[in-house]
């Protein structure tokens, strides 16, 4: 299997003072689906940045199938990476077809207009993502979780072999949560695609994702201005069976788990000191 | 592909319409009126200019003039081609001028420059000092074919003045303070043809050299200048009620010479601050301010 | 983390724009345009019938005035009037694109008050020498206009490469600034010089050579065709920049690409015509409401809009208060607000407004 993005030691700080990325290395392996976990601001929405070319590393180098991410072009990029970040409302009332077909953009280039392949890609999209009765209204007039799925299906649209998401599920109910994972599991099988999504919730992606990302926030105390440069280990990677364990996921968020098997994979359930089954916290189950 | 062909069939039409232009302004540049006769039909963008024209004796071949030229009375009667800052062209031209007298400023002059480039002859005429409004008269009565009676306008408004200078001749300057607005109050300052008018009537102006023409000016600056004169020109209308304001509203920067001595008026502000050929009469006016004793009132 | 929006149910807002629906909005914003050039060339302050201007006189030495106000004065302000409108809105609808703010127009980035300070220096200065028969007043308002665009920019790309806040606020600070210098130069200024700069200041269409016409023109219908190829990439970056990016869109280039030729527009546009508000801000937003914010149809329809307004203010200008003539500027206004309230009230049910 090939590569599809390599990450070596890669650091980066928003600040010239501070480093939120320090020493970073992985692979995603072409077609894998690849969970990214770890606690707030240990630069998980930073990582999927750098890796879709929106921000570029302090050093370090991330090489997209084989070559250099500098080299690309943005268009370039764009045919290869889709990144979906965090949804917002943006400030003209184009409605969720409208948004949904820019995707297509990087296809069609200067000045052109939409396909009728173009479209049914972008409807199918929709019906994907379960947003299809939305498609003439406006982003501002949908729900957090609505606009989330919309932004999930013009990322579809933009239909490139590799598909970044930033928290993808934060703001879904029950039915839509495992719907959207059904539907990356089954792009990711059907079509081989690469998916690298940071996520909150950690059941999920174990049950899910085929690899995870653990990102570890730097040890002692972390301040503004520190520099963690003391040769830590920052990152793991793995099989999410070896990686999403009480040990590592304690060590990481610094949080003691409930954690049980479901069947092929775990669960781990945070219980804090006033839930009702505290005592139960740090035991495993069956 | 097809944009391209698009863009350019538009940018060749661009350079077509283009040469077009310049070969129309080929053909139609011969300036009417320049076959040196002299103009029959005449336009005045001015009030001081639509009397310059009247007192040449050209009061037939004035055809139109701005809604403000008000003297001579004749003048009220000509058809108008909009206001001094507000001059309405097609209204000029529809009146299918010879020759069109406009004054330097950039709106006029402005007007002149499009008016020359249809084709009409246009005279652009400075007129901010008594200097500048001799020049102006012999340069409209050159172009009007009234050099004769350029001259002699020019001769009798000069020894018209004269006579005055000489009647005041040797006697001690009265200082003046000339206040064009009361609101903020502003002053005439030294380098005005009014502070030329003020001089030829044998008087000082009261303020010294300043940055503006018509500077603001503070009481303190009154105070020190401690003229003995104090003209106002005003509007027809609100002379009466200003002069009767007047002592009223001095008293309030002391005791001024002026005040005490009640030298203070309220004069015609239209006759004064137009400059034109009642020039003799505008300084005759502001003579029998500064020495009523000699003048007589 | 997202806004606490509430859901509204509304009716379905625009279709997906497809190149036959643009052909023929287009076309007809086109017709529209000529039809009303031509109606507002016959109306003015001398009355003038067409037949009289078009027939023959029969002595070809005597000019025939209905004939000369028609072409030398009243074609080649409704053409300005045209041109001039047009590059406001369409500079208007990129700067709201970029900016990503609804209450961007053309003059934000201190293009008024750069123009402004270059008019008035050429009027005190007192030059008289004109370049190609032009008055000096336009060509320093156009280098005026410009050299504040260039420095906003440098100004803005000091606080951080590209951040829109920081060229908002740095167009703020140096408008401001240069603003204080007009009204010092104004309180200096002769009484006449003092009217001609109020009077360049509000606006007007003055008849112009036809020359200056096809070069103005001419730079202005390339600069919004180029703006029209920049359509698409408006669209994304209206979203976001961030996004943008992601889709492939090279934003550093394309918004200096769109910033430059709309600066360029406006100066001529202003350096033509003197500061025509109004223009910029509302029909961008009028020809939304109706259509969408799809800027490769907003971009060329708001451009024909735009003139269409201008051609009519113009000429209502004119007219109204014959002889007299109202500056521009006041007619756009009062008209331009009443009709976008209107339009507001029928389509508002359709858009979203940012809170």
């Amino acid at each position: 299997m090939t590569n599809a993005i390599q990450v070596e030691h890669i650091a980066f700080g928003y600040w010239p003072q501070s480093l939120v990325l320090e020493d970073i290395s992985f692979t995603a392996r072409a077609g894998t689906f690849l969970a990214v976990v770890g606690p707030n601001g240990v630069g998980k929405s930073t990582l999927i940045a750098i890796l879709g070319g929106l921000l570029k590393p302090r050093s370090g180098t991330v090489l997209l199938d084989g070559r250099n991410l500098r080299s690309y072009s943005t268009r370039a990029i764009a045919r290869k990476i889709t990144v979906v970040r965090q949804e917002f409302i943006p400030a003209f009332g184009f409605s969720v077809m409208e948004t949904v077909l820019m995707a297509r953009t990087p296809h069609y280039g200067q000045l052109g207009f939409e396909s009728q392949a173009d479209r049914d890609l972008a409807a199918q999209a929709l019906s994907l993502t379960d947003t299809t009765q939305f498609a003439s209204r406006p982003l501002a007039n949908l729900s957090a979780g609505e606009r989330q799925r919309v932004f999930i299906a013009r990322a579809l649209a933009q239909d490139t072999p590799i598909l970044l998401l930033d928290e993808p599920t934060s703001c879904l109910d029950f039915r839509h949560q495992v719907g959207i994972y059904d539907l990356l599991k089954s792009i990711q099988l059907e079509k081989h695609r690469t998916i690298v999504a940071v996520t909150h919730d950690i059941n999920l992606a174990a049950q899910y994702c085929d690899e995870a990302l653990l990102l570890y926030p730097p040890c002692g105390p972390s301040d503004a201005e520190g520099t963690a440069s003391t040769g830590q280990l920052r990152c793991r990677i793995g099989d999410t069976s070896a990686i999403l364990t009480p040990q590592e996921i304690e060590r990481a968020f610094g949080t003691r788990v409930f954690s049980g098997v479901v069947g092929r994979e775990r669960f781990l359930l945070p219980l804090g000191t006033r839930a009702k089954d505290a005592g139960l916290s740090g035991r495993t189950s069956g | 592909m097809r944009k391209w062909w698009l863009l350019s069939a538009a940018f060749v039409l661009w350079l077509i319409s283009g040469y077009g232009i310049v070969q129309s302004r080929q053909r139609d540049a011969s300036p009417a009126g320049s076959d040196g006769r002299e103009p029959v039909r005449i336009v005045s963008m001015a009030p001081n200019v639509t009397e310059i024209l009247f007192a040449l004796g050209l009061g037939e071949n004035v055809v139109a003039v701005t809604q403000d030229s008000d003297y001579p009375p004749a003048a009220l009667e000509k058809s108008q081609v909009g206001t001094f800052w507000q001059p309405n062209m097609e209204a000029v031209v529809a009146n299918q001028p010879d020759l069109v007298v406009t004054l330097a400023f950039e709106q006029q002059r402005d007007l002149a420059r499009r008016l020359r480039r249809m084709g009409l002859r246009c005279l652009v005429v400075d007129i901010q000092s008594v200097g500048d409004l001799y020049d102006a008269i012999a340069a409209i009565g050159d172009a009007a074919g009234a050099r004769v009676q350029a001259g002699a306008l020019c001769d009798n408004i000069q020894s018209e003045i004269h006579k005055l200078q000489q009647a005041t001749a040797g006697m001690p300057r009265v200082k003046v303070l000339w206040v064009v607005q009361r609101e903020p109050l502003r002053v005439a300052g030294r380098d005005t043809f009014i502070n030329e008018i003020i001089e030829l009537a044998s008087g000082e102006n009261a303020i010294g050299r300043t940055l503006h023409k018509y500077p603001p000016i503070g009481a303190e600056q009154i105070i020190v200048s401690a003229p003995e004169v104090i003209i106002e020109p005003t509007m027809v209308q609100g002379q009466a009620e200003r002069q009767q304001q007047a002592p009223a509203y001095w008293s309030r920067f002391g005791d001024l010479p002026a005040l005490a001595n009640e030298r203070i008026y309220v004069i015609d502000g239209d006759m004064v601050s137009r400059l034109g050929p009642r020039l003799h009469i505008a300084v005759e006016a502001v003579a029998k301010c500064l020495r009523p004793e000699l003048f007589g009132e | 983390m997202s806004s606490a929006g509430t859901i509204r149910r509304v009716r379905s807002v625009h279709r997906p724009l497809t190149p036959r629906m643009l052909l023929f909005r287009i076309v007809a914003a086109v017709v529209l345009l000529v039809l009303i050039m031509f109606l507002c060339s016959l109306v003015g302050p001398q009355d003038i019938s067409l037949k009289a201007a078009m027939s023959r006189p029969a002595n070809p030495a005597i000019a025939n005035p209905s004939h000369q106000i028609l072409v030398s004065v009243r074609i080649p302000r409704v053409l300005l009037a045209a041109m001039v409108g047009a590059a406001l809105a369409a500079s208007g609808v990129t700067f709201q694109a970029l900016l990503r703010n609804p209450l961007a127009d053309p003059y934000i980035l201190g293009i008024s008050s750069g123009a402004g300070l270059g008019a008035m220096l050429a009027i005190i200065s007192g030059f008289s020498w004109t370049l190609w028969g032009r008055s000096p007043i336009a060509v320093f308002a156009f280098g005026g206009a410009l050299g504040t665009v260039w420095l906003v920019w440098a100004i803005g790309r000091l606080t951080g490469k590209y951040h829109t806040t920081g060229l908002l606020l740095a167009g703020v600070v140096v408008n401001a600034f240069f603003s204080a210098l007009i009204l010092f130069l104004v309180s200096i200024a002769k009484s006449q010089e003092l009217q001609a700069t109020m009077f360049w200041l509000m606006g007007n269409m003055i008849e112009e050579d036809f020359l200056v016409l096809w070069v103005g023109g001419g730079c202005i219908t390339a600069g919004i065709v180029a703006l029209f190829f920049l359509s698409p990439q408006l669209n994304i970056i209206s979203i976001g920049r961030q996004d943008a990016r992601s889709i492939g869109v090279s934003v550093e280039r394309t918004e200096l690409a769109a910033f430059a030729v709309s600066a360029f527009i406006t100066a001529i546009a202003v350096s033509m015509s003197g500061l025509i508000g109004f223009v910029g801000l509302i029909i961008p937003h009028a020809v939304r409401l109706v259509l969408g914010p799809d800027h490769r149809q907003l971009l060329p329809v708001s451009s024909l809009i735009g003139a269409v307004f201008l051609v009519v203010a113009d000429t209502v200008a004119r007219v109204i208060v014959a002889p007299a003539q109202l500056p521009v500027g006041v007619v756009t206004a009062m008209i331009g607000g009443p009709f976008f309230l209107i339009l507001l009230i029928r389509y508002s049910r359709k858009v979203y407004w940012p809170t």
